[in-house]
């Protein structure tokens, strides 16, 4: 009886000590690694958008985040759109409640700043006041509009889909026309060495350039890929001189139109990844082309 | 059974007469699925050397108040805790470090060797000896990793440490996790073999 006592005694002071000392780590480490996290995002953006230490962004690039919500209005589903919007040169937020045929239902204004709307938190805090019981509402994704002055340039979007083990995740640029114009993987955890090759430059940058035509029909092809490609893929990586600017555009035509060349030894991570980089293609095109729809049709100052 | 052997012998003892990896066949699971590539062996061992010596030095010091029949539970919360310092510090404050060890740093909760070198040894020695012993096994677990790496990177995909030495690639199979197998038997054969050509030496010259 003693034994047991000395032991559930024992078993807990350890479990509180270990606690301590875990907790108090993650108060004082937590803001710097979010901190770390957030320019991590920061500067995969920037360079997919092909900016990078030696060639810095211009001061007029902006990125705006446009999140996308769920929203369960007595009983009809409804998409939710947090759209950043200008107003008397200010910054807020409005949600664009939006039907499944694609008309506006009604919108919002939102008491919501650009700085505090990328923590999930703040977010729900101000969408709770608007969106009442038992009305509910569940954050589906996001995506990002980057801008270059008045202009358009891009669309960043994060996204994930199941690879050979487990889920891949990864950050997609398109441009306005829906052309990919890079993809970044940021998280996998594939085959070190066959499917792990998936976030090689001579994989990954095979779908820059792919129109939104070409990708409805795009195919992975089990075939080594041809030297010459190679190294335009890896241009990027290899000392500059290798392929002078006349050769980089002409193997780019040359390949426009090409198939995936699988991974040898992965045929099923490059499917997934193709398979999975076509889904979100496809799916963002349409969602993008109603909310700009509606976006024209009733004014809205949004700031992108 | 108290160790009565210097900080020299217990460091040498952990990279040669009990190696980890090819004479204790220890935490052979992670050993077979990062060995890959020499850096990844590398990474990994580096984490396992870390955690090694900060659990060895924390148990050594805290044996006395561990009740016997907790002793394993201690011991991964221990390691728990450990691991879970060292990923906060280093993704807060070395992001460049992080990137690369991140993911190895979490495998290591549940390694045999570092649980097996707790019980064996740092619950019976002083906090010094632990320390040396921990230095011992976490360098002989990095030595297995980058010799496995080492063989594995070049024969499956004619590089070292991501440089083409090759310009080819002689057998994919390498790179698959059951050529780990074929990797780390082999490497036992020779640390057996070397052992016997070594006792046969010490008959000869007693």
């Amino acid at each position: 009886m003693r034994d047991i006592l000395r032991i559930t005694i024992g078993l807990t002071i350890s479990c509180l000590i270990a606690a301590l000392i875990m907790g108090s780590v993650f108060t004082v480490t937590d803001k710097a690694k979010k901190h770390n996290e957030q320019m991590d995002m920061q500067n995969t953006m920037l360079g997919l958008l092909g900016y990078s230490k030696s060639h810095p962004a211009p001061s007029d690039l902006a990125l705006y985040p446009v999140y996308r919500y769920i929203i369960d209005e007595e009983g009809t589903k409804y998409l939710g759109y947090l759209v950043p919007v200008k107003k008397s040169e200010k910054q807020t937020y409005e949600l664009l409640l939006i039907d499944l045929a694609g008309k506006l239902k009604r919108k919002y204004g939102l008491d919501l700043s650009p700085e505090s709307a990328v923590q999930e938190s703040e977010r729900s805090g101000a969408m709770k006041k608007i969106v009442k019981p038992p009305n509910s509402f569940t954050y589906a994704d996001s995506f990002i509009v980057a801008t270059l002055g008045t202009k358009r340039l891009a669309y960043l979007l994060p996204g994930e889909f199941p690879g050979f083990k487990t889920f891949i995740k990864v950050m997609l640029a398109l441009d306005p026309s829906f052309t990919i114009k890079g993809l970044d993987i940021l998280e996998q955890e594939e085959d070190p060495g066959l499917g792990g090759e998936i976030v090689q430059d001579y994989f990954k940058n095979q779908f820059i350039d792919k129109s939104y035509e070409k990708m409805k029909t795009l195919k992975v092809v089990k075939k080594p890929l041809p030297e010459q490609y190679r190294r335009y893929l890896e241009r990027g990586e290899l000392k500059k001189g290798t392929l002078t600017s006349k050769q980089v555009e002409e193997i780019r035509k040359k390949y426009e139109d090409a198939d995936i060349y699988a991974l040898t030894g992965a045929t099923i991570s490059s499917q997934s990844v193709t398979s999975g980089i076509k889904g979100m293609v496809k799916k963002f095109a349409y969602r993008a082309r109603r909310l700009d729809q509606v976006i024209d049709r009733q004014h809205i100052p949004v700031s992108f | 059974m108290v160790s009565t052997k210097t900080p020299a012998q217990l460091v040498f003892n952990g990279l040669l007469n009990e190696n980890p990896i090819f004479r204790l066949a220890l935490s052979m699971c992670p050993a077979v699925a990062i060995s890959t590539t020499v850096m990844n062996g590398l990474m990994l061992g580096v984490a396992v050397l870390f955690v090694q010596v900060c659990s060895s030095c924390t148990i050594a010091l805290i044996k006395d108040y561990i009740h016997p029949r907790i002793r394993i539970p201690t011991y991964t919360l221990t390691i728990a805790t450990w691991v879970t310092v060292i990923d906060l510090v280093l993704s807060a404050y070395a992001p460049v470090a992080y990137k690369a060890m991140g993911i190895f740093i979490k495998l290591i909760v549940a390694f045999a060797i570092i649980t097996m070198r707790l019980e064996v040894f740092a619950s019976k020695n002083t906090v010094g000896k632990s320390f040396w012993d921990g230095i011992g096994m976490g360098l002989g677990f990095m030595f297995g990793m980058v010799t496995l790496g080492f063989f594995r990177e070049l024969l499956g995909m004619g590089t070292l440490l991501g440089h083409d030495v090759l310009g080819f690639r002689p057998l994919l199979f390498f790179a698959l996790p059951l050529a780990g197998f074929f990797c780390v038997g082999f490497m036992m054969a020779v640390f057996n073999y070397v052992e016997l050509v070594f006792n046969r030496m010490k008959r000869k010259a007693g």
